[in-house]
């Protein structure tokens, strides 16, 4: 929650993005005003010229019904972690568990978000979690207002695709 | 979310909605970002559940609506084999749900949601 998804989507995709965000009235109003209740769509195109979908999930453990649905068909996920969050290698610990099932049948991404708020945890705390629930996926550190950082994400996402 | 006061008035006007309604079984006020604010019910619902729930569809109804130009979304009716769902806002920040297991219920699930939905506008207008 917070990490910025519907900013990130935002900053790629080339149609009005769809999404339903709300005004926020409990402790994530402290860090931003609005929240994503059902979903962001956005889409782009790969340089094969192929159309990318991209759904955005809400964050909040109480939405989760939503990641179910928004994950049925998908080809794989990006998780983004607000490094300035409370908590945000259990936040990390939350997706993986819940994701679990679908990266093992796809394929994922992780993207670390205010790493210039806050330094720690280092992207080396976030592979020792990995490493010790036997995951190896990249991670990044992102600025998901920068285009170019979101689109990395996804390249690497697409090549994990293509070459495991 | 709602002062403690607001949210017993609220639940007050719940209470009179299921007693004066024999057709609706349960009604519950959330936020729009799913927090349920009061309930009240015959049954035995999760209403937490159907709050969060709630708000999820009342949000892709307003997208939709937005998306269609159509205005404000008044309200979204889910017609199922056991029982209608309407979904309504009750403000720019308020839904109302409320359930029926008459088939037949449409009309009065409507009528009298949407008079409680306004009851309530008005009472936390106040």
């Amino acid at each position: 929650m917070g990490a910025g998804k519907t900013t990130a989507i935002s900053a790629l995709s080339e149609i009005p993005v769809i999404n339903t965000d709300v005004r926020a009235t409990d402790e994530a109003a402290l860090r931003k005003e609005r929240t994503t209740v059902a979903m962001d769509y956005g889409e782009m195109t790969l340089p094969d010229g192929q159309k990318l979908r991209i759904y955005g999930t809400p964050g909040q453990e109480r939405f989760s019904y939503m990641w179910g649905i928004l994950m049925e068909g998908a080809l794989g996920l990006i998780i983004l972690v607000d490094n300035a969050g409370d908590n945000p290698l259990g936040d990390l610990d939350l997706y993986l568990t819940h994701f679990r099932p679908y990266i093992e049948a796809t394929t994922a991404v992780i993207g670390v978000t205010r790493m210039d708020v806050a330094t720690e945890p280092g992207l080396e705390q976030y592979y020792d979690y990995l490493m010790q629930n036997d995951l190896q996926l990249p991670i990044f550190s992102v600025d998901v207002r920068e285009r170019d950082n979101v689109v990395m994400m996804i390249e690497a996402l697409v090549a994990m695709l293509e070459f495991g | 979310m709602l002062s403690n006061i607001d949210t017993e008035q609220t639940h007050q006007l719940l209470k009179a909605l299921i007693e004066k309604s024999s057709e609706i079984n349960a009604a519950v006020v959330t936020t729009l970002d799913g927090h349920p604010c009061a309930k009240e019910q015959r049954d035995d619902y999760a209403l937490e559940r159907l709050a969060t729930m709630g708000s999820t569809l009342m949000s892709l109804g307003d997208t939709i609506t937005a998306e269609l130009k159509m205005g404000t979304c008044r309200n979204i009716i889910s017609e199922n084999e056991g029982g209608i769902v309407a979904f309504m806002h009750i403000n720019e920040d308020l839904v109302l749900i409320t359930l029926t297991q008459q088939l037949n219920a449409l009309g009065m699930l409507l009528a009298h949601s949407r008079r409680c939905a306004a009851d309530i506008a008005k009472t936390l207008k106040k």
